[in-house]
């Protein structure tokens, strides 16, 4: 298991450790590839192992299927409104864990933690009977909470984190040479937090974008986005058209993960869930 | 400080926190709130609205909705099912992200790195994609039967529609966020610490129990947290991948609200599995108490 623990591999070790890398590279890449791969099958038949046919009719489809169309507007107007509306709830309320003092600071961050702590899905059906009564059911604006909901740890803890991590004396001595508490956020505060609060920014809009048990719940059956479409379109139109739509809604995941890739392998979400 | 400038900071504090304490208390404390009272009974309120649109509900205080879930067999079998698989699913994630941070530490390179960088990868696929991909590839026709039936097996087993297929499915999709906790955990031993185990003449093995794990048990404790909460409270990967019965909660409870029209016996389920996380919650709470105290 600690093969090579502070020593020089062997040769067995070195075999063992490329087995149990390629075995995890093809558990994780291989579904996404073969669902790809689909995305331009004109024929595909088991147990070949590639299809008979390419064909790219399936992506015209997607274009020409109405309810398909409708579903991707909807989950781009969503999803900023949901990103937006977390940095002005959340990004004040992360400075001031990391830098004030005050009674019941363990206690804010241990209740943020809960809206974590509740299992999804259970915490979306009784949401579902408040919205009922608050009349937010199939609605913009319910669907915009339930993928609020989603955003908050992100946009909390993970900026808190960075927040916290820049030495009060660099405020201070903003704050020596005269310049005020705003001035002294903007100018020193915000651009050193600045990596760190993109990454919260960026996982939140993925959050959002990707929620789809609650907005299913609760948005159904007018406000449909691209995840929700999903539902309906696996098993109800030809497989080639759910991977299609799959490789459209992958796009902006890959290309956010692309931008921040570094920071999550460099641990920014993993300092952002131990509470201080 | 001055006790005037400790005040306004305090006032500060409670000022700036309070927008997302708010959003929490309206739309989460309320409804689970209004939710239990429900559960038991209680139709006014915020409760006025479902409890007209509802097929079949115990009115007035009692537990009669209780009852009519702990009665039911299919309850009990999705139970069962949501239990199994919460808990090998839990237990592959946290062995399994505990091997890529071990060999990302020893075998500090390229490879290692490129193996660790990909596990994270399902972390930015929509979890719908991501089901979708599984039940593709371990379907009848998937990448996985076909391999196999390519190496001479001619009926490989199917496992789109299965419970082994859900556990598939949590592994792929929870596995990011337990590399990520453990790796930079891992990633974080001193050296120094690691040598001096050796110099005494600790074994790998030694040196993993009683130095790498002692020093991580808190990273793999919210691991293991956040993966059990994940999978009790998950409905896409259940739904699109799992049987249809018994299949977890989370798709019952969506049938018994939606399908069935009884919003008292889903919200009951709720609290059930609300009550399961909450045991599961307890280490991730004492090892932060622990660490906050100093003692990790």
């Amino acid at each position: 298991m600690t093969a090579g623990a502070g020593g020089r591999p062997g040769a067995a070790g070195r075999f063992a450790s490329a087995v149990f890398g390629i075995a995890v590279l093809v558990f994780v890449l291989a579904p996404l590839l073969w669902l790809a791969l689909r995305a331009f099958a004109g024929s595909w038949t088991y147990p070949h192992l590639l299809p008979s046919q390419w064909s790219l009719r399936w992506w015209s489809q997607v274009w020409d299927t109405p309810g398909l169309t409708s579903s991707i507007r909807l989950s781009l107007i969503i999803t900023p409104i949901v990103t937006v509306l977390a940095m002005i709830v959340c990004l004040p309320a992360a400075y001031a864990i990391a830098r004030y003092r005050f009674p019941g600071r363990q206690l804010v961050l241990m209740t943020i933690f809960a809206t974590n702590a509740f299992p999804r899905f259970g915490l979306f059906i009784t949401m579902a009977s408040l919205f009922y009564s608050l009349n937010l059911m199939d609605r913009m604006a319910g669907v915009v909470i339930v993928q609020l909901i989603g955003t908050i740890v992100f946009m909390t803890w993970i900026p808190a984190a960075a927040f916290a991590a820049i030495p009060p004396s660099l405020e201070e001595a903003a704050r020596d040479a005269g310049a005020g508490a705003l001035r002294t956020f903007f100018t020193v505060t915000l651009p050193l937090a600045a990596p760190s609060i993109l990454v919260a920014v960026i996982l939140s809009f993925l959050a959002a974008f990707d929620e789809a048990q609650g907005t299913f719940l609760v948005g159904s059956p007018d406000i449909v986005t691209m995840p929700v479409q999903m539902y309906s379109l696996i098993g109800n139109y030809p497989d080639q058209v759910a991977a299609v739509f799959s490789i459209m809604l992958s796009i902006p995941s890959v290309l956010l993960l692309s931008l921040v890739r570094r920071r999550v392998l460099g641990g920014t979400i993993a300092q952002g869930f131990t509470i201080r | 400080m001055t006790g005037r400038r400790r005040l306004s900071e305090r006032t500060r504090g409670f000022l700036l926190v309070s927008p997302p304490l708010a959003v929490i208390a309206v739309f989460i404390g309320l409804p689970i709130a209004f939710g239990v009272l429900y559960t038991l009974g209680y139709t006014g309120g915020f409760n006025d609205t479902i409890s007209l649109i509802a097929q079949h509900q115990s009115t007035g205080w009692g537990i009669g909705a209780y009852r009519d879930v702990f009665g039911d067999s299919l309850f009990w079998r999705s139970v069962r099912a949501t239990v199994l698989v919460t808990v090998v699913s839990t237990v592959l994630v946290v062995g399994l992200a505990w091997l890529i941070a071990l060999q990302l530490r020893f075998r500090a390179g390229r490879w290692a790195r490129l193996v660790a960088g990909v596990s994270v990868l399902p972390m930015f696929i929509p979890v719908v994609i991501g089901a979708n991909a599984i039940l593709s590839c371990y379907g009848s026709a998937g990448l996985f039967r076909t391999v196999l039936h390519a190496l001479g097996w001619s009926e490989p087993p199917v496992f789109a529609y299965t419970v082994t297929g859900i556990i598939i499915g949590q592994l792929w999709t929870n596995l990011p966020f337990a590399v990520l906790m453990i790796t930079s955990g891992v990633q974080g031993v001193p050296q120094n610490l690691l040598d001096a185990a050796r110099d005494v003449g600790a074994s790998r093995w030694q040196r993993f129990w009683s130095v790498l794990l002692p020093l991580n048990t808190i990273p793999t404790i919210i691991a293991m947290t956040f993966t059990v909460i994940s999978v009790l409270g998950s409905f896409t990967l259940p739904f699109i991948v799992g049987p249809t019965a018994p299949n977890l909660l989370g798709p019952l409870m969506e049938g018994t609200y939606s399908a069935l029209n009884r919003p008292q016996q889903a919200e009951v389920m709720s609290v059930f599995v609300f009550v399961l996380a909450a045991f599961a919650s307890v280490p991730y709470v004492w090892a932060n108490r622990r660490a906050a105290r100093g003692v990790a």
